[in-house]
């Protein structure tokens, strides 16, 4: 459930630590994003030396939420933070590795770079 | 006489006297009880009266049988009772039958099936019908008793996956008993980030469930284990 002001923390190397989001792609006002969602977010904190810098407007896809994720099969995922990874217009990541665990639902939505990267 | 009959009296009885009027009973069966003078239909769940050594009872038990197609409808016995209720000390009870008329013993009988009235009966049917559903998930699984602060090993067959089954292993924080819908949570940390899941206990996708350890914990949730950031699992 990220709506804008929440932070997130990314879950790849692309350079930012920390994001604010700002806007949910492809929702009105009042919806929450959830796993698999792209978001317009500021980047609030970034590693030095890289090419993303702070306070630049980015997109990014939530790959993990604190707010239950709920499969067909009545299991529940939930993990511990809300975490994003950096992308760019066509949703390839722009980052080299990622961190953490990423839920299995977003091979369904078509961000296989991001899976194949992860675990 | 009175006292073979056994359960069906029982329920006549329990419905009181000015419920017969608003009974419904389908004419299609009308039984007629042969030492009685007329007697309406008889019609009532789905239990067999069974007492060999009677043969009106035997009569009664066929003819509830012939008719337990999930019919529950009130039954009568306005004639049968009547006579009880001036009669007897016969009462609705559930405990052992009076013996009143013990010229007869009864070696054999089954014990009793107690009846409820139907209208109790249909309230707690989908009770009934949970209970059923977990002991047949139980009879074709082994499920373990999983009790919270238990580390346990789960494999899952993830049909995302399809090719073999997943292994988590984790520490029972909260456990929700629902009858075939008992769910438990579990916590586990994964490459750094804590993740709970939360699984049925009789899903057919958890293929096995392994404890490894049981905690002490004096409680039935452990949700405070998440502030506490869990190193060791």
């Amino acid at each position: 459930m990220i709506q804008p002001q929440t932070h997130l923390n990314v879950a790849d190397n692309s350079g930012a630590r920390e994001l604010m989001c700002i806007r949910v792609i492809g929702a009105s006002n009042h919806r929450y994003a959830h796993i698999g969602d792209v978001i317009v977010a500021v980047i609030k904190e970034a590693v030095p030396n890289t090419p993303l810098e702070r306070s630049e407007v980015i997109r990014a896809v939530i790959v993990r939420t604190s707010k239950e994720l709920k499969r067909d099969n009545s299991m529940i995922m939930r993990y511990d933070d809300n975490a994003a990874v950096v992308i760019d217009q066509e949703g390839n990541p722009k980052g080299t590795r990622i961190f953490g665990v990423i839920a299995r639902e977003l091979r369904q939505l078509n961000f296989t770079k991001i899976v194949s990267l992860s675990a | 006489m009175q006292s073979f009959i056994g359960g069906s009296i029982r329920l006549g009885q329990r419905q009181g006297f000015p419920r017969w009027n608003r009974a419904q009973f389908k004419s299609s069966a009308k039984a007629y009880l042969p030492s009685q003078s007329s007697s309406n239909a008889v019609q009532g769940t789905n239990n067999s009266i069974k007492s060999p050594n009677n043969h009106l009872l035997q009569f009664l038990g066929t003819t509830f049988v012939s008719q337990a197609n999930g019919v529950c409808s009130v039954p009568v016995l306005s004639p049968l009772a009547a006579m009880m209720s001036s009669s007897s000390s016969i009462y609705m009870t559930t405990a052992a039958f009076p013996n009143m008329h013990s010229s007869e013993p009864f070696p054999d009988v089954p014990t009793r099936i107690k009846f409820k009235r139907l209208d109790k009966t249909a309230k707690h049917i989908m009770q009934i019908v949970d209970k059923e559903a977990v002991e047949e998930v139980k009879r074709q699984r082994d499920v373990p008793e999983i009790k919270p602060g238990y580390i346990v090993q789960l494999k899952v067959e993830v049909p995302e996956n399809k090719r073999r089954l997943s292994t988590i292993k984790g520490i029972v924080i909260a456990r929700r008993n629902a009858g075939l819908n008992t769910t438990f949570r579990i916590r586990r940390m994964v490459a750094g980030v804590g993740v709970e899941s939360l699984f049925p206990l009789y899903s057919p996708n958890i293929k096995e469930i392994k404890v490894l350890d049981k905690k002490k914990v004096r409680r039935a949730k452990l949700y405070y284990l998440r502030n506490k950031m869990n190193a060791l699992r």
